[in-house]
């Protein structure tokens, strides 16, 4: 059969499935397979079973429920109130106050938790009434929300890019350590973005002096941050000084994390049966849809898709430059019905090669579309963090949406400063010491 | 029987759980072993098979959960009649799949036993071991799945759906 009408049927069916409600993973598996029979390769039983028992027990994936599992310990702890109350302090004399806290909590929530919907739920229930409550700006406290949220899909130990690192076979350590730059890159672009703001908008910010915090009153507020942060530092530092591989240094996570959940109080037989079986329940989904998408690449290498995608855009004389800009388009749309992992192994199933010939970094472009899918989470007005924010708030769609607007721009700033200077993502990894 | 059936899941889901902490046990092994100079003979290997084990034993505690994500854009517009087909070609569709890979899997672990076939780490290992728990998994998926289906022809709402409102919140 020709390949065209192959292709067209495949994505077309995908897209049905997809749309009447078939879990993604199922739909992956069925594709895979209908790919196979249009291929005229009958072995599927045999090739499923192969590949998906070299999927399951790949090495680099053991990270994948630990890292899940460390976030869900620290879900249940005090961590979201210390957060808030250990950085307020610090941020009362930048313009724009507690709206940094918001930026901030969210940043260290999120890189524990994983989850931008979470993370927005989680910090947004205690944030928003206490902004209210002392005279911010409604918009702005749901536009740093909706915005900061996202950017647990970035900061490492980041769920998202062990799966991208799975199934692109790039270094998960090197992945990690690449998206410290660009996280950085993000949150000062939040909170620069929001002091300028904050200088505008004196009227819409609560009308209290100054008050004088003395430095002793600071640091006894951080102390509260100081397990946390210590972890988060140590599980990163270990791997970028190539001490240990990501997946040991997820083990000491969890062990970090149940220590610090017993030293605060929060730890008991109960919650850390329901960590562990929210831990069972996320990499459960995860790892059964890489599974899935494993037998879907392997699938389409049997049919050559992706080659001839490769060889297409190839004669068709693209510049890296157009090439991202298309893709960056059709992950945005992409990401506005899916999730930001499917979004990330159907890619990886049939665009990588492209990329590879395109001559693009695999590193680079891990970074890349992490980016792309958080922008597509807030994307005005169909994201999925808004319709989160939108549940919490009470507000139409249309005001978070609204809200979130800049928030959105400025990750698309990001994602046009990473192309064009490359060297943010990829300089962190060249120094990194080789183990 | 509802109570059986509860326990059945909860188990499944408890076996998935154990083998994570198994995994953190092993590594942490690997991390003490380094410190102290003696070595975890095929860590590796252990670890990616708690790794499968964990997967395929938890995936019929995540489906009854509703944890498997979808899309449910479209179809949480329809009416009740039409979702509820919807809901019957889907999970006949999802058994049809499941009951494949169930039986891919026995068959994997079946090519195993025969032809003895191990692992190449360290410790050799037979593989129709370590698979076995794979295929327990993926039938118990299929049951699990068949649940669900049963539910859907009575006239009720499969377990999946109570949690999925629930859990958007949560992606």
């Amino acid at each position: 059969m020709d390949m065209t009408l192959i292709s067209i049927i495949l994505a077309a069916v995908m897209l049905i499935l997809l749309a009447f409600g078939v879990w993604v993973s199922f739909t992956l598996i069925i594709v895979g397979a209908l790919g196979l029979l249009l291929s005229e390769n009958f072995q599927i039983g045999l090739l499923f079973s192969t590949s998906s028992w070299g999927a399951s027990t790949s090495w680099s994936l053991t990270a994948l429920p630990l890292f899940i599992w460390m976030g869900e310990i620290l879900f249940r702890t005090r961590l979201s109130e210390d957060l808030f109350k250990g950085l307020s302090p610090w941020l009362s004399g930048v313009p724009g106050k507690l709206f940094h806290v918001n930026i901030l909590s969210c940043g260290i929530f999120a890189a524990v938790s994983g989850s931008s919907a979470a993370t927005a739920a989680t910090i947004g229930r205690m944030t928003l009434p206490e902004l209210r409550k002392q005279g911010y700006s409604e918009r702005m406290a749901v536009g740093t929300l909706a915005g900061s949220g996202t950017l647990g899909l970035l900061i490492p130990p980041s769920i998202i890019l062990i799966v991208y690192g799975v199934a692109a076979e790039v270094s998960i350590a090197r992945l990690f350590i690449a998206g410290a730059l660009p996280g950085l890159l993000l949150v000062s672009l939040f909170m620069g973005y929001t002091m300028i703001w904050g200088l505008l908008h004196k009227d819409e910010l609560p009308q209290t002096k100054p008050e004088h915090i003395s430095w002793n009153t600071r640091f006894r507020a951080l102390k509260q941050l100081l397990p946390v942060m210590s972890l988060i530092g140590f599980v990163l530092g270990s791997i970028y000084g190539g001490i240990t591989t990501p997946t040991e240094a997820a083990a000491i996570g969890v062990t970090g994390a149940i220590v610090i959940a017993a030293v605060t109080g929060s730890l008991s037989l109960n919650s850390f049966i329901d960590s562990l079986m929210g831990a069972v329940k996320s990499s459960c989904m995860i790892i059964f849809i890489l599974i899935g998408a494993h037998f879907l690449t392997l699938s389409m290498g049997f049919l050559g898709i992706p080659k001839e995608l490769a060889a297409w855009i190839g004669s068709m004389d693209l510049s890296p430059m157009m090439l991202i800009f298309y893709l960056t388009i059709l992950f945005v749309v992409l990401g506005c019905f899916l999730d930001g992992i499917s979004v990330v192994v159907l890619t990886v199933a049939v665009v990588l090669p492209m990329v590879d010939t395109a001559g693009i970094d695999l590193l680079w472009f891990g970074i890349f579309i992490v980016l792309v899918v958080e922008m597509s989470q807030i994307t005005p007005p169909v994201g999925f963090n808004l319709f989160v924010i939108q549940s919490l708030t009470g507000k139409s769609i249309l005001y978070v949406a609204r809200a979130a607007l800049p928030f959105f721009l400025l990750i698309a700033l990001a994602i046009a400063l990473v192309t064009l200077f490359p060297e943010i993502v990829t300089y962190l990894p060249t120094t990194m010491s080789k183990s | 029987m509802n109570t059986f059936k509860d326990n059945c899941y909860r188990l499944s889901g408890w076996l998935s759980g154990l083998f994570i902490v198994a995994i953190t046990l092993l590594l942490l092994a690997q991390i003490i072993g380094r410190l102290f100079g003696f070595i975890v003979p095929s860590a590796e290997d252990f670890a990616g098979f708690c790794l499968a084990a964990s997967t395929f034993l938890g995936l019929a505690y995540t489906f009854r959960e509703g944890g498997h994500i979808r899309v449910t854009l479209v179809i949480q517009r329809l009416k009740h009649g039409k979702r509820r087909a919807q809901e019957g070609v889907v999970l006949s569709l999802g058994l049809a799949l499941s009951g494949f890979v169930a039986y891919s899997c026995c068959y994997m672990v079946f090519e195993s036993y025969i032809y003895d076939e191990t692992s190449y780490g360290y410790i050799p290992v037979p593989l129709w071991i370590p698979q076995l728990t794979v295929a327990i998994g993926a039938i118990a998926l299929t049951l699990a799945v068949f649940d669900a289906w049963l539910s859907v022809i009575r006239g009720d709402s499969p377990n999946y759906m109570k949690h999925e409102d629930s859990l958007s919140l949560e992606e």
